[in-house]
């Protein structure tokens, strides 16, 4: 399954945004069959931050593990933003291009 | 006032209130401090005000910010974000303008993330705990290169004595707010965006004043070092100039 993060904003700086954005990707995430990948696109995205990134990729990377796969990473806050939450949560993401 | 300079260079107090967006006799209380001075045709008449005089004001989005968390003073409410989420649309704004911007397309995600953590982070601690007056301070100047936010919140001394109760002084909490990761600590979670902003300096061409209490952090673009000094003016919550 993919999620396609743009169909949340493209500007998403704010926790509470972020948390909201989490709450409500909860239905879909039903449908994520065990043992199947769960791929967010980041395509389209212009800012994303640390706050926003901390309320729904946190709790993904903590449920799906090596299940959860990101894409399109290369804006540049997209970037640096995984790198200081890879520091804080002693974690990676599978990253593919 | 001289009439040789055309009237059209001219607008009243209560034109220059509403561009403004501040009140009338606050209009006065600045003419009588020689913050914002008006000019009169004839003694004792009415004020007017120099369109000049006014853009120049606003300008000095940095003194407008630092008069306010300094001493609570008034400032153009278009500064002004009570709630988050006006603060959203705004740096939007700012997003979006930056992009077609020579001097800020490169950047401008980066930018507008350093400031939207920084922001956001007013609203996360203070909730619930806002002094007087609940909100930011958030101006933006393209030309300068310049992003100015502002809070009277409770400062990050206090706001990181919630999980660091040794902390002391201003200049200690500065520092841990800028190096030390924090875990998240549910219910209370920390996006330790200031160790981002941090990195994001270091990599790019961004720099950083970053004031809380008597203490005042610096940062040079491309560069992770912190330079961290004790200052003269204690100010309530925090005062950042980001410029690029």
């Amino acid at each position: 399954m993919t999620i396609e993060l743009r169909k949340f904003g493209t500007t998403l700086i704010s926790r509470q945004t972020g948390k909201e954005a989490f709450l409500a990707a909860q239905s879909l995430l039903k449908d994520v069959k065990e043992g199947e990948t769960l791929e967010v696109d980041f395509d389209g995205v212009l800012t994303f931050s640390p706050s926003w990134g901390d309320e729904f990729l946190t709790p993904l990377l903590n449920t799906y593990g090596d299940r959860l796969v990101l894409k399109n990473t290369s804006n540049l806050s997209v970037k640096a933003t995984l790198e200081i939450l890879q520091t804080t949560l002693g974690k990676q993401f599978k990253v593919i291009d | 006032m001289n009439d040789n300079i055309e009237k059209d260079d001219f607008i009243t107090i209560s034109e220059a209130a509403e561009l403004l967006a501040v009140s009338i006799m606050t209009l006065r209380r600045w003419d009588e401090s020689g913050r914002l001075s008006s000019v009169r045709r004839k003694e004792g008449g009415h004020r007017y005000y120099r369109k000049k005089d006014i853009e120049v004001f606003l300008e000095d989005l940095f003194s407008l910010a630092k008069d306010w968390v300094l001493s609570n003073a008034e400032f153009p409410k278009g500064f002004y974000c009570q709630t988050s989420a006006i603060f959203l649309a705004r740096i939007t704004k700012m997003e979006t303008l930056m992009m077609q911007n020579k001097d800020a397309k490169d950047m401008f995600s980066l930018l507008t993330s350093v400031a939207g953590e920084i922001g956001n982070n007013s609203y996360d601690h203070n909730i619930g705990k806002w002094i007087d007056t609940p909100g930011i301070f958030f101006g933006y100047d393209l030309n300068k290169k310049q992003i100015v936010l502002a809070d009277r919140g409770v400062g990050i001394l206090e706001t990181l004595r919630g999980v660091k109760p040794e902390l002391k002084t201003h200049k200690e909490a500065l520092e841990v707010a800028f190096t030390e990761i924090i875990s998240s600590r549910r219910p209370e979670a920390r996006g330790n965006g200031l160790k981002y902003v941090r990195n994001v300096i270091s990599k790019n061409p961004i720099n950083l004043a970053f004031q809380t209490g008597d203490a005042k952090l610096t940062m040079q673009g491309n560069s992770a070092n912190l330079n961290i000094e004790n200052v003269k003016e204690d100010l309530r919550g925090c005062l950042v100039l980001i410029s690029y």
